[in-house]
């Protein structure tokens, strides 16, 4: 190995341990994504109390990891059945209300509106609402979220 | 100058390498307008010295920082006007940049052989506004914790990537403890460095060049 | 042309620009404290406002619904800075001052509308 071939080899040994590098940071700085979540079900109020007709919210609380987390659906009753959403905006995230003049689910960001079934009337959002899966069992309602 | 001055100029010899600097002729008709520059640097200055008072009280943790948020205006003295004054900085900054630009295309100044600078200036913008964004979810408030629950899902409707960049700034798939640590991290640490270096080189290129005569 | 001497004569009208600078950030800052919000509430829907200088963004989105919400939030806004940044290049040959014009105080203008749009 003469003297030029030894650099070449120097210097492209030195780009090869420099692209390893970037690549390790770029692993590094992704976080880990933990667990693979899945759906857990939580109590969420008696059979007797769910709403027979409308749209009611509901604030309810569970227990996460390490504390206890609060959290809001909204349960929407009509003579098709009982449908539970998540009240997370399918647009970009916010938390949408309940519009009881207008029927209609009205998120406050950038003016989202879906109907009682959760299908998008107006607005940005790109999908329906996110239906929830409830189980009912002995009487009291559990609600299936994926955490 | 004084004796104190010379003896520290001969060990690391600053007058002489900037004589030239400091002895430059400028053009005559340099008016006001050409300050916006150097006071949006003034509240780089002040925007560094408030957050590094800040940093003294201040805790990024999900559950202490709108604590400390809570002590730093309630309880501690003059800690309202030390956030007030980084908050303003930040509002007058931005403005300052803008009318920084606006002043350096009326005067076309972007021409070359000045072009890079005004790519520089361009790119300091951009981590002005990063330091912005970063910045507003640090009370940990209900506006912080919606508005970086809003502005990262944008950039996560970007097809293939989004998904990716959105759990990188999150550190995780929800905005929670993790996103607040990144975000204080970059708040106070890399984008304060990244635009210190586009700083030096806006500086330094200000230097080699001159200003421009206005036309 | 006369010619000043960056010191002493700028160098002193610089630090009395910083001052008043200065003066000016601490009036405002001593006049409107900035208040802390209310603690996260996660059973609570709430608006959202980004700051002043991101509000152009905020009004773009609405405008682009379903599955192209990223070219309001990612594309456009990044466009827009590849332009700002291309200026110089832009300025090239005989209407290169007209087309970067066009394209500075056009961003300017549309920014700025946007900004007023989102406040109304």
């Amino acid at each position: 190995m003469n003297r030029r071939n030894f650099l070449v080899h120097f210097v492209r040994l030195f780009f090869a341990g420099l692209f390893a590098a970037v690549c390790s940071v770029i692993f590094y700085i992704f976080p880990s994504t933990g667990r693979p979540k899945s759906i857990r079900y939580f109590y969420l109020m008696e059979e007797d109390d769910l709403p027979r007709k409308g749209v009611r919210k509901i604030d309810f609380e569970y227990s996460g990891e390490d504390r206890t987390m609060a959290s809001r659906v909204y349960l929407s009753a009509s003579d098709s059945g009982l449908i539970a959403f998540s009240a997370v905006c399918t647009h970009l995230g916010c938390f949408i209300n309940w519009d009881h003049n207008k029927k209609e689910f009205l998120c406050p960001c950038h003016g989202g509106r879906y109907n009682a079934k959760g299908r998008v009337t107006a607005g940005p959002p790109p999908a329906p609402l996110t239906e929830l899966p409830l189980e009912i069992k002995d009487g009291k309602v559990y609600i299936g979220m994926k955490i | 100058m004084g004796k104190l001055f010379d003896w520290a100029d001969k060990k690391f010899g600053i007058k002489e390498p900037h004589k030239r600097f400091l002895k430059r002729p400028l053009p005559e008709n340099v008016g006001y307008s050409y300050c916006f520059g150097g006071i949006a640097f003034v509240y780089f200055l002040l925007l560094a010295f408030s957050g590094m008072l800040l940093t003294l009280y201040y805790v990024p943790s999900e559950k202490e920082a709108y604590k400390s948020i809570l002590m730093i205006t309630e309880e501690l003295t003059l800690g309202w006007l030390v956030r007030g004054l980084h908050k303003w900085s930040a509002t007058l900054l931005i403005v300052f940049i803008l009318l920084h630009t606006v002043r350096v295309f009326v005067s076309k100044a972007y021409r070359p052989p000045r072009e890079l600078n005004w790519m520089a200036g361009v790119i300091g913008l951009t981590f002005a506004l990063g330091s912005g964004f970063t910045g507003y979810l640090l009370p940990w408030d209900q506006k912080a914790y919606w508005a970086t629950e809003v502005g990262t899902s944008m950039l996560g409707t970007l097809p293939f990537l989004g998904g990716y960049i959105k759990s990188l700034l999150r550190g995780g798939s929800d905005v929670d403890g993790s996103t607040l640590i990144r975000f204080y991290s970059m708040h106070v640490i890399y984008l304060p460095a990244l635009i210190s270096l586009i700083l030096w080189a806006h500086f330094h290129m200000v230097k080699r060049r001159g200003i421009a005569k206005n036309l | 042309m006369k010619e000043k001497k960056f010191y002493p004569d700028y160098l002193a009208e610089i630090i009395f620009v910083s001052l008043i600078a200065l003066e000016l950030l601490v009036v405002i800052a001593l006049l409107y404290p900035p208040p802390v919000g209310r603690q996260i509430d996660l059973t609570k829907s709430f608006q959202p406002l980004p700051e002043w200088y991101f509000l152009w963004i905020y009004q773009l989105i609405r405008y682009f619904p379903g599955n192209s919400i990223f070219v309001g939030a990612v594309i456009v806004p990044a466009l827009a800075l590849v332009a700002l940044l291309l200026i110089p290049f832009v300025d090239k040959g005989e209407n290169g001052r007209q087309k970067a014009s066009v394209i500075f105080f056009g961003l300017f203008l549309i920014v700025a509308a946007l900004t007023l749009l989102s406040q109304l």
